[in-house]
């Protein structure tokens, strides 16, 4: 009786607060039908709001998986001083508000910032272009892989490298056959995490955008520059196609999981009585 | 292969992890490293295999100094307690992996690197399992694929870190003497690191006792257990019962007991104490030897252990002795009884130790 009350409640609090929403969404998209949706996806506007997410998202996410990869495995296989000050760094977009986060690039990067004088000699725009979108999604999404696999590569300790290498193996060698094997799993959820903030990131990317049109605004704020205008159906068709992107990095990922043939035999074997088989 | 340990230190911050050891491993010898966690056994055993750098000192592969040289380098194996076996790998796919790794004009061809793999898992008997992944295995077949991984790359040192130290004891008991005799067959030196004082000296040619980072006693199984030559040795390896020791006018006394017809006295100190075995203590008649209570009896197998509060002697706790069963079966010892106790013999310590 009470794990049929835990389950329903927990559909339906599903159903109200993520499945009802999304529909929603479709829904008021195609409110006026396919004609009037494929019109407003196709408007020049909302194309090159589409390309700046996927640009920014190519940029930002490579260079934080490299990051993520980085630093977890320095915090979880090494000891050294300034480990904790590392960890906490780590957490900061976590903690602080995006907004401030916007506000941070413009402080520095801005017409009156730090770094304004140089970057108007140079001819060079950070903020209210692109790079400045590029650096606030960077910000952003700074934690999620390495908050992915450092509790993952903590259990896994440092066994499995040091028989690498005591086996023969090169350093390189070791992090493609043995370490990222081991992690793809939180590697993989950490990425689309990320892929999905860097996509859909509002408040900092807002900050620093201007919100040039056709220029410099992503999905999201197109999303809100066609509400502001009463445009419901073009801001729902927009933001449908942003869901759909992230629906579909969720089926990639169950897809991925499907094909991977050891984890299916990991799951009908009998695990280890001292340590898990499988993390 | 030999290998030499000369005055090797290790610090960790301010814990001194090994202090100035000193150690020579025979070509083809199984020594044994024992000691209670934090003894350092397993720092040593990493600074050999070349996981740890010691901060002093040197380690001598067949008198070169190796002190610095790459772990790729050493040729040693290592297995560990939790196997370490690549879990994304098949077990064909684990032993080959040091054969796949090698530079591709060392590398043996496809064929060649079959066969041996082929022959390795035939050694650990395990030609059945090319194609199971280790989570399919059980404790104690995992740690023989990674007992061939270690061997594929044809090593002159095996290195086992608590290698059986995951597995219920009737497997442990199997591997160990599969790897004793796995031993004995291919001629490699190993070195094993346990705290298991029984695996030691099943296992071993040479048992090393660690304490604190130090070398306590150094020597065959045998002359380890019977000859300690400390106190901290005494108890690591056996059950024993302590009790305060007085020197006078050379004899020395527990309690009332003139012990020192019986007694190794192996100190200069002020405050000793006197250590027995279970065994060396016989329980006779109540009219012969010290009088005594039979407090309590278990029977363990082969063995019996009788709980005994004997009379007089500057202890809390009952003594413990043990005896054959057949003794057990032939005078049928019970609770309450009185009996006599013969001392067999003491060791003789500083206190402090």
């Amino acid at each position: 009786m009470g794990r049929l009350l835990l389950i329903v409640t927990a559909l339906l609090f599903l159903a109200v607060f993520l499945l009802l929403p999304l529909l929603a969404v479709f829904a008021q998209a195609l409110a006026k039908g396919f004609g009037a949706y494929y019109l407003a996806i196709s408007a020049p506007m909302a194309w090159a709001a589409v390309r700046l997410t996927l640009l920014v998202a190519a940029i930002a996410v490579p260079l934080n998986l490299v990051f993520g990869v980085a630093a977890a495995w320095a915090i979880a296989k090494f000891n050294f001083r300034g480990k904790s000050a590392l960890i906490t760094l780590i957490d900061l977009p976590f903690a602080v508000s995006p907004v401030i986060a916007g506000m941070i690039f413009i402080l520095v990067f801005g017409t009156h910032g730090w770094f304004g004088g140089y970057l108007r000699a140079h001819h060079i725009r950070v903020v209210f272009a692109v790079p400045g979108i590029v650096l606030a999604t960077i910000f952003v999404t700074f934690p999620f892989i390495a908050r992915e696999l450092i509790p993952v590569m903590q259990t896994q300790g440092k066994d499995d490298e040091e028989t690498a290498l005591s086996l023969g193996a090169t350093g390189w060698q070791t992090f493609w056959r043995v370490t990222l094997p081991n992690i793809r799993w939180g590697l993989l959820y950490g990425v689309l995490l990320c892929n999905a903030r860097a996509m859909g990131e509002f408040g900092a990317v807002s900050v620093v955008s201007g919100h040039i049109r056709g220029v410099t605004n992503t999905m999201p704020l197109h999303v809100e520059i066609l509400y502001n205008e009463y445009n419901y159906t073009a801001a729902f068709a927009v933001a449908s196609l942003l869901a759909l992107l992230a629906l579909l990095t969720l089926a990639g990922k169950s897809i991925l999981e499907w094909r991977q043939p050891e984890l299916r035999h990991a799951a009908r074997v009998p695990r280890d009585r001292t340590r898990r088989a499988n993390t | 292969m030999s290998i030499a340990l000369r005055g090797v230190t290790k610090q960790f911050g301010e814990y001194a992890a090994v202090e100035n050891i000193n150690l020579d491993v025979a070509t083809g010898a199984l020594m044994a490293l024992l000691g209670p966690s934090g003894s350092g056994k397993t720092t040593l055993l990493r600074i050999i295999g070349g996981l740890e750098t010691p901060d002093r000192g040197q380690v001598l592969f067949d008198g070169q100094d190796a002190t610095l040289w790459p772990i790729g380098d050493r040729k040693v194996g290592f297995v560990f307690q939790q196997y370490a076996l690549f879990r994304h790998m098949t077990v064909f796919e684990n032993v080959a992996f040091g054969l796949k790794v090698k530079r591709r004009r060392e590398r043996p061809s496809t064929p060649d690197i079959r066969n041996k793999v082929q022959d390795l898992l035939a050694l650990v008997q395990l030609s059945w399992a090319p194609d199971r992944y280790p989570a399919q295995l059980s404790g104690g077949q995992r740690q023989r694929v990674a007992l061939a991984r270690a061997m594929a790359i044809d090593p002159q040192v095996l290195l086992l870190d608590e290698p059986f130290g995951a597995l219920d004891s009737q497997v442990r008991h199997e591997l160990r003497r599969w790897l004793r005799r796995l031993h004995d067959e291919l001629h490699f030196t190993s070195i094993i690191v346990t705290h298991d004082q029984q695996e030691a000296i099943e296992v071993a040619d040479t048992v090393v006792v660690l304490n604190q980072g130090r070398i306590e006693q150094v020597g065959i199984p045998g002359e380890i257990y019977d000859l300690p030559e400390s106190a901290f040795v005494h108890r690591f390896l056996g059950q024993v019962n302590e009790l305060p020791v007085l020197l006078r006018d050379g004899r020395a006394y527990v309690g009332p007991i003139d012990i020192s017809a019986a007694a190794d006295v192996q100190t200069g100190s002020a405050k000793n104490i006197a250590l027995i075995r279970p065994h060396e203590i016989e329980i006779g008649h109540a009219d012969s030897g010290w009088p005594a209570a039979v407090v309590a009896v278990r029977v363990i197998g082969p063995v019996v252990r009788l709980d005994l509060c004997a009379e007089g002697l500057p202890i809390h706790e009952p003594l413990e002795a043990e005896i054959s069963r057949e003794r057990f079966e032939a005078e049928r010892f019970t609770v309450g009884q009185r009996v006599g106790l013969r001392f067999r013999r003491w060791q003789v310590y500083p206190a402090a130790a």
